[in-house]
């Protein structure tokens, strides 16, 4: 497998003070480290501090070893799925998707094709020219993590993706993201309050860990 | 809701109202226009070369106003800062001042060498209307998820892809919308253009006045306002048809943001161009107002207030006290009339079935210019067989008319957000159907149309346009005597204005905001 991994070491993170003691962990290549809490200890700034939105306040991130901490944003390669699908209001179905690979270069039939190949993966094939208005919030949020992978990123951070959606549907994306990961190797992080969700990602720790702030 | 019989019949009071002094006005200027040797004034070319050069002129005030307005916006309405609301409210200050202290502001600010011009007027439009652009680009900014932006560049796009790919096409239709009123508000400019322009900044507004008053061709110069009219329609219909493009879905405004990193530096940056900007001109002004060429002075203040006189040289300027007095009487009765009128405007379109309809009829006079207003209101009741304008009341019905939709967009979506269940409540407790409906909205009613007047008044205390065509002579209002004062040569003159200017400013924002305090607190 020719994956990517993640590592931190000695993070602090926090807006004006530092959220709990430094950490180090490695995600290894294929691997999710679901990361629990309760409310405000600090999961989506760990996230958002690995995605460079916000500084870490000390210690390192490494892609590959590669130390990204003063990196911006958009050069990382740490795509994002939010609690919310997030998706651009202005933009189709397909444009959202194929927003990343645009960004890093590819041209317009590429990026469309990448954005088709993963509508047809999260089961949306067709629907490509619809408003993003008009998707349900399951379609809502399952094209959201097409988006994030046609960016093809080193590392997917997942805040709480599957928190709005039903038990049923929750279960199979979180199965696909699972699966996903495995087979593509891409490292990823995942937040979430719900204990439960954190065995189902990490495979029951087969293929991950958990993390408790 | 229990609704007293009487409120069905509220609205002939405001459509009278508005048939007498709008319809009747724009029908002797539609009179005027369909006359014969129309298609000669018609294919006149000074009309069209006016239009042309207005086009030109409103085209740069609304770039530079969006130039500068856009920054502000972005950091006043998604930023958590100290002394937001206050830089907020700062920022809106430009668009309440009449534009005779603008104009004067400018000119005392830059001096006599960007005098007049171009350039001059462009900013000063740009410094009036860049308050349009902060409310209703910021209005629909707070709207915008902060975390799209997130989202794309954890997609890989730079900040400014971020901000060009996802949310400059979210802002568009606003952009636009603020970009229309802002090119419509330039175009139609009089105050500005006569006091800072020249030949290359005039508009079909001073032209139509030059046309009514200096050269008494009242068929031309009517064509000329039905001209102007037709632009500012297209560009009005055009940003209405943008606007309903947007659509769709509820929209919820985000938790402001505290600024991160380089962000400080861009909301510190913004704020203080922000608070220059502003008060630059208006300490400018104030400054004008006790200087004179061997130093301080309380000269101006002593000629305004009657203790000294100015000198009269060829041009009669009036008592600059009695010019005060004037248009503080015709700001009472225009803040009485709106109020009054607007109320019951707004009452009607709560209760009648055909509310909305009326809604739109009452806004109709701001989309017709103080020009088309003052020219109307002139042909139809300012001279013989009907000449009101000795009466001295043509001027504050102008006023009203210009500030009763004012006044209705206030006082309705107050009167709807109050709980109908009270009046039902007070009918079942005995209370006959005017005494419940009083019980359920008087209150809100009174502090709306108390807030309303007050908004009224302010508007009619520095309203310039239509006064040009309908005071006489001999009865000047403030705003109409700091234009005569800056036509004098002397540095008196000037110095008269801006104490004048000064009142005018201190009264004017006061009022607006007593009215904005008012208003968040019912």
């Amino acid at each position: 497998m020719n994956g990517h991994t993640l590592t931190c070491e000695n993070l602090t993170i926090g807006y004006e003070s530092a959220l709990g003691e430094p950490l180090t962990f490695t995600v290894p290549p294929g691997s999710v480290l679901a990361v629990v809490g309760p409310s405000g200890c600090g999961k989506s700034t760990l996230l958002s501090t690995i995605a460079g939105v916000i500084p870490a306040r000390s210690g390192r991130v490494l892609i590959d070893g590669v130390d990204v901490t003063q990196l911006p944003t958009h050069t990382r390669k740490v795509a994002m799925v939010f609690q919310e699908p997030l998706l651009f209001p202005t933009m189709t179905v397909r444009d959202n998707v194929a927003y990343g690979p645009r960004r890093s270069g590819a041209s317009a039939s590429d990026a469309r094709s990448t954005a088709e190949e993963l509508l047809s993966w999260v089961d949306l094939a067709g629907l490509g020219d619809r408003n993003v208005d008009q998707l349900s919030g399951g379609q809502a949020q399952r094209v959201s993590l097409a988006r994030a992978l046609a960016a093809d990123p080193a590392v997917l951070c997942l805040d709480e993706p599957f928190s709005a959606l039903d038990a049923p549907l929750r279960s199979r994306l979180a199965a696909d993201v699972l699966a996903l990961v495995r087979r593509t190797g891409i490292p990823a992080v995942h937040v979430t309050h719900d204990p439960d969700e954190a065995e189902t990602m990490t495979g029951n720790n087969s293929s991950g860990s958990i993390l408790s702030l | 809701m229990t609704a007293p019989t009487w409120l069905r019949w509220a609205w002939i009071a405001p459509a009278g109202f508005l048939l007498a002094f709008l319809v009747v006005p724009l029908a002797s200027l539609a009179g005027q226009v369909l006359s014969p040797g129309t298609i000669e004034y018609v294919s006149d070319s000074l009309a069209w070369r006016v239009a042309g050069l207005a086009t030109v002129q409103a085209l740069a005030s609304t770039a530079v106003s969006l130039v500068v307005g856009l920054p502000m916006a972005n950091v006043l309405t998604r930023y958590r800062f100290p002394g937001r609301r206050w830089a907020l409210a700062l920022a809106t200050v430009p668009f309440v001042l009449p534009t005779v202290v603008v104009a004067l502001a400018f000119r005392s600010l830059v001096g006599s060498d960007l005098g007049s011009g171009f350039l001059i007027v462009v900013l000063a439009h740009a410094y009036l209307n860049m308050a349009v652009v902060v409310r209703i680009v910021g209005a629909r900014w707070s709207t915008i998820d902060p975390r799209l932006d997130i989202a794309a560049r954890t997609l890989g796009a730079s900040r400014w892809t971020a901000f060009r790919t996802v949310t400059l096409p979210a802002l568009g239709p606003a952009i636009a919308s603020a970009a229309a009123i802002v090119f419509v508000f330039s175009f139609t400019s009089l105050g500005i253009v006569l006091l800072l322009g020249d030949s290359t900044t005039r508009t079909l507004e001073s032209l139509v006045l030059r046309q009514t008053s200096i050269l008494l061709d009242f068929q031309a110069a009517a064509v000329s306002a039905a001209i102007q009219a037709i632009v500012v329609g297209s560009v009005l219909w055009w940003a209405a048809r943008t606007r309903n493009a947007i659509s769709g879905g509820a929209m919820r405004t985000f938790r402001l943001r505290r600024p991160l990193g380089s962000s400080r530096w861009a909301v510190g940056i913004v704020v203080a161009a922000t608070v220059v900007i502003v008060l630059a001109p208006v300490s400018s002004l104030v400054w004008s107002s006790v200087r004179s060429s061997s130093g301080f002075t309380m000269s101006w203040w002593a000629i305004f207030a009657g203790f000294e006189t100015i000198d009269a040289g060829s041009t009669r300027i009036g008592s600059p006290l009695s010019a005060m007095a004037r248009s503080l009487s015709f700001a009472l009765i225009t803040g009485l009339v709106a109020a009054a009128i607007g109320g019951l405007a707004a009452m009607s379109v709560l209760a009648h079935r055909l509310g909305r309809a009326f809604a739109l009829a009452t806004a109709l006079p701001l989309g017709i210019s103080a020009a088309t207003l003052g020219l109307g209101t002139m042909l139809a009741y300012g001279r013989p067989p009907v000449d009101l304008r000795a009466t001295g009341l043509l001027i504050p019905i102008a006023h009203a008319l210009i500030a009763v939709p004012l006044v209705v967009a206030v006082a309705t979506p107050t009167l709807r957000s109050t709980d109908s269940r009270l009046v039902t409540v007070a009918a079942t407790l005995g209370a006959r159907p005017s005494r419940a409906w009083w019980t359920g909205y008087g209150p809100t009613l009174r502090t709306v149309m108390i807030a309303a007047g007050g908004l009224a008044c302010a508007v009619s205390l520095g309203e310039f346009g239509a006064a040009s065509f309908l005071a006489r002579a001999d009865g000047p209002t403030v705003p109409l005597v700091i234009a005569r004062l800056l036509g004098r040569p002397g540095e008196a003159s000037f110095g008269v204005a801006a104490a004048m200017a000064v009142v005018l400013v201190v009264m004017t924002t006061t009022l607006v905001a007593a009215v904005d305090r008012g208003g968040r607190r019912s």
